[in-house]
């Protein structure tokens, strides 16, 4: 039994020799007491800190304003912090990247009495941290890039074509919103294209890069779009590239307004009449691409849209709300149109009436006007 | 969506009384109000908010734009305050929310009674001979913090976060939650906060206005309390004991009794 009194500290040498360090202060944060181990690390004597300074004057100024707007108001809000990341200038002025944790101790009326805290050296963990934001920043700047490139293409004057793009507010990630316009014999048909790929990121951008090359390809052969989108599902089953994706493809032909369009599990194009309700074409549709492991038949719809009509294509980002089912937000954007009428900016005003509405999606929206 | 979902409106008091709305600053959320407002409950009609991307609000409302400077959020105190059909309203915005309360009552002054300015400060960052207490490297490392502090919200906790609006009893349970907020949009209102000047519109304000002022305040110091009133026409300076920032947390009684005296008079 005495050799446990030589083998464990008391509880003095558990406090200053802590592997942590220790602070006790008042609760304006005044310091009452260090151990050892704080001031070896700090490089503080305790004979200066002691009644001097507050455990806040000893945080870089950018912890300080961290300390002041979010540590304080939690300790004394929830009795106790835990695992707040700081950073506490030394006295030769370098920095001691450390996780704290608090616990405030109030008397019996429970008005605050002291605040005790331990420190703990957090140096290697603090670099791995940024390490790892960086990777993070760089990757979606990277994505960023990648999908812009891809979208910044020069439209076809013959017929307007106005785009919105939005992209969604949360998160770090570029989302999968894609679009295309382009002639595809010499000025008399137009092809117009919008889809969604699978996921966000790098690998997103890379996918609507491989399906916005391939789309191009297959309609300079003048497939048309039923049998575009079968090609391109080949194409997508083949190289393993945009399962799940979902996409509309149009052609027009300029002078005639003949409409060709095939929708692969896609959100049906709006048509804006010269003189008339706005409508949906519901034809031509089949699954998303490469869905179910087979080569789905890929149908087409075809109409024909008089002078001064509207052909609208979007992605689900402006229908879609996690509070309402799908076709009262199908119903809200006809409405919106039809409200809105015939103008040279309905894209942007759709975007507008519909985006305030609270989304978190990217909202992307073609309007080509004949 | 209306500003009473997006902003998280929640309604105390005398539904009756004279109304009193009640603005968190920076970090946390309406709950930094909860020592002070209760003794107001039985002769006001109590409003408490979270600011977009704070607290309970709507964090799909978040848009860069309209949030681009501190006017966007004093929009939202005046839609607030038109959708409850507020008049004569006493206004407490806290830290960032002051000069909120400041922007919102230059704008409509019709709609505001008096404003209680708690701890407020227009301009952060030193500029000539102004000193604001900071500068541009300090307001860094306050996103540098920010960056390493994620309080309760990681990826695996945003989803449940966010889409338990309708039952705040999940989120009661989370660490940190009072001060939990999107981190993307935590950067975007510290940048906006700390960045923002808004010392010319403190002439614009003819509501008479209380500065509370701590002792010890490392982000709105003494001088720039003192800048505050010498500028705000008609405003009562008054220095606390209570030190730091956030006395409506730190020393609740004497802040209600600051209020309780300006609003006698």
């Amino acid at each position: 039994m005495s050799s446990d009194k030589t083998l464990f500290a008391d509880a003095v040498e558990l406090f200053e020799d802590a592997p942590c360090g220790y602070l006790v202060t008042r609760p304006d944060g005044t310091i009452i007491r260090v151990n050892r181990t704080f001031e070896s690390w700090t490089g503080h004597s305790r004979a200066n800190l002691q009644d001097r300074r507050r455990f806040q004057d000893l945080l870089a100024p950018g912890a300080r304003i961290y300390h002041e707007t979010h540590y304080a108001p939690l300790l004394r809000m929830q009795g106790s912090v835990r695992e707040i990341a700081v950073e506490i200038v030394r006295a030769d002025g370098t920095r001691l990247p450390a996780l704290v944790n608090s616990v405030l101790c109030t008397d019996e009326e429970d008005r605050p009495r002291l605040i005790q805290t331990t420190v703990f050296d957090a140096t290697d963990r603090r670099r791995y941290e940024e390490e790892l934001l960086r990777s993070q920043r760089r990757e979606r700047d990277i994505a960023l890039q990648l999908q812009r490139s891809l979208l910044s293409g020069e439209l076809p004057t013959r017929p307007a074509v106005e785009v919105v793009y939005r992209p969604g507010v949360s998160g770090l990630e570029v989302g999968g919103d894609w679009y295309d316009a382009f002639d595809v014999v010499d000025g008399t048909t137009f092809g117009l294209v919008i889809g969604d790929v699978v996921g966000r990121g790098i690998e997103a951008a890379a996918t609507m890069g491989q399906l916005r090359s391939a789309v191009r390809a297959l309609a300079s052969t003048g497939l048309g779009p039923g049998c575009l989108l079968e090609a391109l599902d080949g194409y997508a089953r083949r190289h393993g590239v945009g399962q799940m994706a979902t996409l509309v493809y149009a052609e027009l032909d300029v002078e005639s307004g003949a409409l060709r369009y095939s929708c692969a599990g896609h959100l049906p194009p709006l048509v804006l009449p010269a003189d008339g309700d706005p409508h949906y074409l519901w034809e031509g549709r089949s699954p998303a691409l490469d869905a179910f492991g087979v080569a789905a038949r890929r149908p087409q719809g075809a109409c024909t849209l008089r002078p001064g009509s509207a052909l609208m294509l979007y992605t689900d980002g402006l229908v879609e709300r996690r509070d309402r089912p799908l076709d009262e937000g199908l119903e809200a954007l006809r409405a919106v149109v039809a409200r809105l009428g015939p103008r040279a900016d309905l894209a942007d005003a759709v975007s507008r009436e519909l985006g305030d509405d609270g989304h978190d999606d990217d909202v992307c929206v073609v309007v080509t006007q004949t | 969506m209306n500003a009473l979902q997006r902003n998280n409106v929640v309604e105390r008091g005398l539904p009756d009384g004279p109304p009193m709305v009640f603005a968190h600053g920076f970090g946390c959320d309406q709950n930094m109000w909860r020592f002070v407002w209760p003794a107001f409950a039985d002769a006001h009609r109590i409003v408490l908010f979270d600011h977009v991307g704070s607290g309970g609000s709507t964090t799909s409302a978040f848009d860069k734009s309209r949030y681009a400077t501190l006017r966007g959020y004093a929009d939202d105190v005046l839609e607030i305050c038109r959708e409850l059909d507020l008049r004569e309203v006493v206004f407490v915005g806290h830290s960032v929310s002051a000069m909120i309360g400041v922007l919102a009552a230059a704008a409509e002054p019709s709609r505001f009674g008096r404003l209680v300015l708690v701890a407020p400060s227009p301009r952060y960052i030193d500029d000539e001979d102004y000193v604001g207490g900071f500068t541009r490297e300090d307001i860094e490392g306050l996103l540098d913090s920010m960056d390493s502090n994620y309080l309760g919200w990681s990826s695996a906790m945003a989803p449940i976060i966010v889409g338990n609006e309708d039952r705040p009893e999940l989120g009661e349970e989370l660490t940190n939650s009072f001060c939990r907020s999107d981190p993307e949009i935590a950067r975007h209102f510290a940048r906006v906060t700390f960045m923002s000047d808004n010392r010319e519109d403190l002439a614009r304000v003819r509501v008479p206005s209380l500065i509370l002022q701590c002792s010890d305040d490392v982000i709105a110091p003494d001088t720039v309390g003192a800048y505050v009133h010498e500028r705000l026409e008609g405003s009562q300076l008054v220095r606390m004991e209570a030190a730091g920032h956030c006395p409506n947390l730190s020393a609740p009684d004497e802040t209600v009794a600051a209020i309780e005296s300006f609003l006698r008079a």
